[in-house]
Formats: structure tokens, C-alpha cells, sequence
């Protein structure tokens, strides 16, 4: 088990500069979630840590040693990947102890090893058989096997359930989650999937362009996102933004945009008459006939345990989410409300919160 | 499978047996004229279904009568018509060379396929232009060479240039093949702990088994039917069946019956090669190690 620690990391492809200055510290033990849009350098980061990428500048230390110019193999490192990359000519027992063989750990130790990674996944029926032989989610779990085979000081995953159907792609998540709740290694997960980065992480590390948007627990980035961008990554369906101005009648500031007049929690420090960015997740809007949010209902879509209530307000998109049994119907002019303190306000030019 | 007109399938097989007996026909009447005597041969209009078969051509060629060996026969017009020991020529001449540019494909094309140095597509580029040069060009030269370091008229010479002259066809054949083998399993290993020729080894060679197999064929093809270099870097101490083939159009005439003879033979060694790489030919290459 060990820390990881990134201090002022930057990277460069010849003049192209993808990463500036970044720091992160991941503390013994953690999950840390890695997660971003395709392109903002979660993956990059990742495989500078495993060592497939050089450092151009900064320093990366795992167990507080620098190991910036130290080869993979000798990292203590251990990484899944995206299309788990197994060796095909080997078998599922060979490809698990594919790394002690080459440590010229004794065979019988090895065997007992791999078996020991393989129950642990649930393989112990396919040790003999060939990846090719396998589904996609077994093969994810050799995947595993592989990486936890080595008792490695970090585990690294690289986008692993991407290739895996919506059902065991959860049933792996919570799988993944419970083996690092059992072995306690340091990870780092890489992943484009907000979902994924809520349900299994302790920290959530939000990246865009290169740079680290905001660093937090699941509850942090979803109650308190930093700005615009991570408020509008982070939950499903995605946060509603409305433009407006913020009015202060005597002592009570409140949100005014088309269609929407919402009283503010007096704790806000921004001026009265100030443009504001205001977010409502869907989540946070409930069905109220006297609510200050005025829609239009375009569509109640069914998602099973609720409703999903596509309206326009103020001739925007707008989306809500509503219980299964509630009474409305395409067409109607719905009404909404939202606790004071579930607002979140932004500023428009830069997107910070305020 | 698409659904087609019963018509329409008639018709698309009637055509692929159509082009597959003009393909087998001339390999039927070559080999057939190899059991014809002469005046079978020579018969107008010619006699391709019925015939006299006779060993005799084989006999001559091959120096085998009735189980005593028969060597060095001069026949009328002055042709030496005896051929086993150029049958073994060519066998070494090709195992050898192919053995020798695949090995060295393999290393050259890994490390063009994998490595970071510096202007790879350069060399690439180079390897390719090599592959340009037409063997008249350099077979004149090369014999001034050879006679220089004294590889004229030798196996080892043979197999040298055969070997080099398939080189660049190898490098890229086996360069597409390892491009198709995913770096992520390179980089599994890595992280594993394995060292570059240990993953070579180990990993990327036994999924390469196909394209191995596939450039030994075209290696073995093209050697065991070179004509150029064997004809000018040899005098007597070798001859491969493609250039001795030509001594049997003597100053009597033509002798198609042991030409057709030698040629049939020739066949065989190519076949039974081409039979025991076919089986991994055809195996697919990644073999389900990825989520395609």
C-alpha cells in the first residue's frame, strides 16, 4: 500500500502541452476516481503513473519516492485495462501468474497464487481455459486477477468497465468497490462515467483540459461543485442552468429569470442587480401548485421508479424529475419549487461558483 | 449467409468452377505431359485425355530404373538430363533463405513495429525502396562481388541473396502483423515486469504464429523460383530447378516430356510446405484477447 503524489506534473507531445502544473496527493488506501471528458488528460495522468509515459516536468512520488525516471517494473504497479489486454496464448492461470513467473517465483507458489486471485473474482472454474474462451465480463475479472496477483503497492484502472454491458457493468462496479474495500490497496480509476465515479469513489478527481477542475468526496461535487462545468458533469439527469439577475426585496435576495422567481438563502454574498448563472438539478425540483417555476410540460417520460418531466420554462429546455404517480399530463403548465439552500448560483463569464 | 435467386447461385457457381478449370487445366496438362512419351506429346491435335502412360521422362531425370541408379546419362544432343541433386539444391537453397529472412523479419519488424527511435518512418521508407530495385540491376555487380569474398557458386552465397532479396517483403509483412496486435499487450507486460525480448518471446511471437507462416510461404515461393541470381552466381557447384529447367531446350530440340517431369517433381517439396504452415495461416491473430 502506498501514497501517490503528483507535484506540479506537466506533460508535452513536442510543442503540444496537455497537462500544466498539476498537483494531487492520493492519500494510503483510497479510491481515487480519475474522471473527465475524452481528451482532458485523466488517462495521460494515469499512465504517467504506471510509467507507459514520461514526466516532462514535475515530480511523481509513489510511497514518498520520486519514481519519475524508475521503469514500470519496478514501480510495484499493477493496471487494467480499457480492452483488459490478456495474452491469448496463455491460459487464465498462466496470464494470472504471467507477472510471478517472471519474478521466478517457484511454480508451486505460483499456482497457489493465481488460484488464491482467481477465487477472489470468482474464476476458479476457468483457470485452464483460454481468453477466447471467455465472456466479456470474465475476462474483465482475469483483468483483475492479473493486477491483484502481485500484491502491488496501487492498482490502476484504465476505463475497465467501458467495454461491458449496462447490468454488469454495475454488477462489476460494486465488485471492483468491494475488492478494494477487502485488499485496501491505493487505486486510481480512470473513467469518463459520472456514475461510476459517485458509486465507487472516496475522491473524485474532475479534470478538464489538462487540468484539475476540482477535488472532492461523491457528496462534495455533487452538493458544492466549483463551477458550472462541474456542476454540470457530475448527476444524471444533468443540472438545469437558468440566466438571470439577483433582486433584493429588503432583506430577502432572490433568483429572477423568465418563468422562475426563487427566494435565495440569505448566506448569499452577491449583489443585488448582478447577472447570476443558476443551476437546479432535476432531482432538487418538486411538484408544487403554488412553486415559483413556471413550465410548460412537453413530455413525462417514464423511467420506471419515477418521472422524468421534459418542460420548457421561459422558452428554455428544462428537466425535473417527478414520482411515478404524479398527475401530469404533455401539455400541462406545471408548476415547481426548490428548497433555497439546493440553488446553485455561478458566475456567467468565468463560471465559478459564487 | 445473404439470401440470392436460385438462378442467380446457379449462374455465380457455374462461374467459379469456370474459373477454376482454367486455373487447374494447365497444371493438369503439364503434369500429364510428364507421364506422355514423345510422340503423345508432340501428337496434333494433342491427346489430353487418353494416353500411353510411361515412367521414362521420371527415369531420365531422376536416374531411377527398375530400383539400380543410372547417373550422369548423355543423351542424344548432348543434354545431361540427370536432376535429383538439383531437385535438393533448390530445397536447401529455400529452406535456407526463408528460414534466414523470416528470422531476422521477425526481430527487424517488431522493433520496427514497437520501438520509439528516431526517423522509424524513414527507415521503413528505405526498406520499402529496397524492395524496388529490380535483381537484373544488381546481378552483374553482385557476381564481381561474390567472386571478390569467394560466395560464387555457393549455397551459402545463394541463400544470402535470396534471403536479402526477400527481406524487405518480410519486414513490412511482418510489420502489419505486429501493427495489429494491440500495444496494450505489450504494455500488460511491461507492467507485469517482462523485459522487450521477454515479451517478444513469450507473448507477441506465439500471437504472430499466422503471420510468420504466411511470410515463410511467400519467402519459400520466391526463392524456389528465382531465376536470375541462381543463373549468374552459380557455375556447376549448384543449380536450382528454375534455371537447370532451362538446359533441357537442347540443339535437337526441346525435351517437354523431362522438363515436365522435373517440373511436376518440383512441385511436391513447395506443397508439402505450404501444407505444413497452412494450419497457422488461418488462425486468427489476436484470438479473442481483446473486446473487438
Amino acid at each position: 500500500m502506498a501514497t501517490v503524489e503528483y507535484r506540479n506534473i506537466a506533460k508535452t507531445y513536442g510543442a503540444f502541452e496537455v497537462m500544466h502544473d498539476l498537483n494531487l496527493s492520493i492519500a494510503d488506501g483510497e479510491f481515487a476516481v480519475l474522471l473527465g471528458a475524452s481528451g482532458c488528460g485523466k488517462t495521460t495522468l494515469l499512465r504517467m503513473t504506471a510509467g507507459l509515459e514520461t514526466v516532462t516536468a514535475g515530480d511523481l512520488l509513489i510511497d514518498d519516492r520520486r519514481v519519475n525516471d524508475v521503469p514500470p517494473r519496478d514501480r510495484d504497479i499493477a493496471m487494467v485495462f480499457q480492452n483488459y489486454a490478456l495474452y491469448p496464448t496463455m491460459t487464465v492461470a498462466e496470464n494470472i501468474s504471467f507477472s510471478l513467473e517472471i519474478r521466478s517465483v517457484p511454480k508451486a507458489e505460483r499456482r497457489r497464487r493465481a488460484e488464491e486471485a482467481a477465487a477472489l473474482v470468482g474464476l476458479t472454474e476457468h483457470l485452464n481455459r483460454y481468453p477466447r474462451e471467455l465472456s466479456g465480463g470474465q475476462r474483465q475479472r482475469v483483468a483483475m486477477a492479473r493486477a491483484m496477483v502481485r500484491d502491488a503497492k496501487v492498482f490502476l484502472f484504465d476505463e475497465p468497465l467501458s467495454n461491458l454491458d449496462a447490468k454488469l457493468r454495475a454488477q462489476m462496479r460494486f465488485e471492483i468497490r468491494q475488492l478494494h474495500d477487502r485488499l485496501g490497496t491505493t487505486t486510481i480509476y480512470v473513467t469518463h462515467d459520472q456514475i461510476e465515479a459517485m458509486t465507487m469513489a472516496d475522491k473524485i478527481v474532475l479534470m478538464r483540459g489538462g487540468e484539475i477542475e476540482q477535488v472532492g468526496t461523491p457528496d462534495e461535487l455533487y452538493d458544492r461543485p466549483v463551477s458550472r462545468f462541474a456542476a454540470d458533469f457530475i448527476g444524471s439527469p444533468a443540472m438545469n442552468f437558468v440566466e438571470g439577475t439577483i433582486e433584493a426585496n429588503g432583506n430577502a435576495p432572490a433568483f429572477v429569470a423568465e418563468g422562475m422567481h426563487l427566494a435565495l438563502s440569505t448566506s448569499i454574498s452577491a449583489l443585488p442587480g448582478r447577472r447570476v448563472v443558476c443551476g437546479l438539478r432535476p432531482a432538487d425540483l418538486v411538484l408544487d401548485t403554488d412553486g415559483s417555476v413556471e413550465g410548460h410540460l412537453v413530455l413525462a417520460e417514464k423511467t420506471g421508479p419515477d418521472l422524468q418531466l421534459h418542460m420548457t420554462v421561459g422558452g428554455q429546455d428544462f428537466i425535473a424529475t417527478a414520482p411515478r404517480d404524479a398527475n401530469v399530463q404533455s401539455g400541462d403548465r406545471v408548476r415547481l419549487t426548490v428548497a433555497p439552500e439546493k440553488l446553485h448560483l455561478f458566475d456567467p463569464d468565468n463560471g465559478q461558483r459564487l | 449467409m445473404i439470401v440470392q435467386s436460385t438462378y442467380r447461385r446457379r449462374w455465380r457457381m457455374l462461374a467459379a468452377w469456370g474459373v477454376v478449370a482454367l486455373f487447374v487445366f494447365p497444371l493438369y496438362y503439364w503434369i500429364t505431359t510428364a507421364f506422355k512419351n514423345a510422340r503423345d506429346i508432340f501428337d496434333r491435335p494433342p491427346n489430353v485425355w487418353v494416353f500411353e502412360p510411361t515412367l521414362k521422362n521420371f527415369e531420365e531425370v531422376f536416374g531411377i530404373s527398375l530400383g539400380f541408379l543410372r547417373q550422369q546419362e548423355v543423351l542424344p544432343g548432348g543434354g545431361n538430363f540427370y536432376m535429383a541433386p538439383r531437385l535438393w539444391d533448390s530445397i536447401v537453397v529455400a529452406i535456407g533463405s526463408t528460414t534466414l529472412s523470416v528470422m531476422i523479419a521477425t526481430l527487424a519488424a517488431y522493433a520496427l513495429s514497437r520501438l520509439d527511435f528516431k526517423n522509424r518512418h524513414l527507415f521503413v521508407g528505405w526498406v520499402l525502396s529496397t524492395r524496388m530495385m529490380p535483381p537484373v540491376a544488381v546481378a552483374i555487380p553482385l557476381f564481381f562481388i561474390y567472386k571478390d569474398v569467394g560466395l560464387l557458386d555457393s549455397y551459402t552465397g545463394i541463400i544470402l541473396i535470396h534471403a536479402v532479396m526477400n527481406l524487405p517483403l518480410a519486414v513490412l509483412l511482418m510489420k502489419s502483423f505486429f501493427d495489429d496486435i494491440p500495444r496494450e499487450i505489450d504494455e500488460s507486460a511491461i507492467i507485469d515486469g517482462a523485459s522487450r525480448w521477454l515479451i517478444f518471446r513469450r507473448v507477441i511471437l506465439p500471437m504472430a504464429k499466422g503471420g510468420i507462416a504466411a511470410t515463410a510461404v511467400l519467402c519459400f515461393i520466391f526463392s524456389w523460383t528465382e531465376f536470375v541470381f541462381v543463373l549468374t552466381l552459380t557455375q556447376t557447384g549448384l543449380k536450382t530447378v528454375p534455371v537447370v529447367s532451362s538446359s533441357f531446350v537442347t540443339s535437337t530440340g526441346t525435351a517437354w516430356g523431362n522438363m515436365a517431369a522435373l517440373g511436376a517433381a518440383a512441385m511436391i517439396p513447395a506443397f508439402i510446405f505450404i501444407l505444413l504452415v497452412q494450419k497457422q495461416l488461418v488462425r486468427g491473430l489476436t484470438l479473442g484477447s481483446l473486446k473487438q
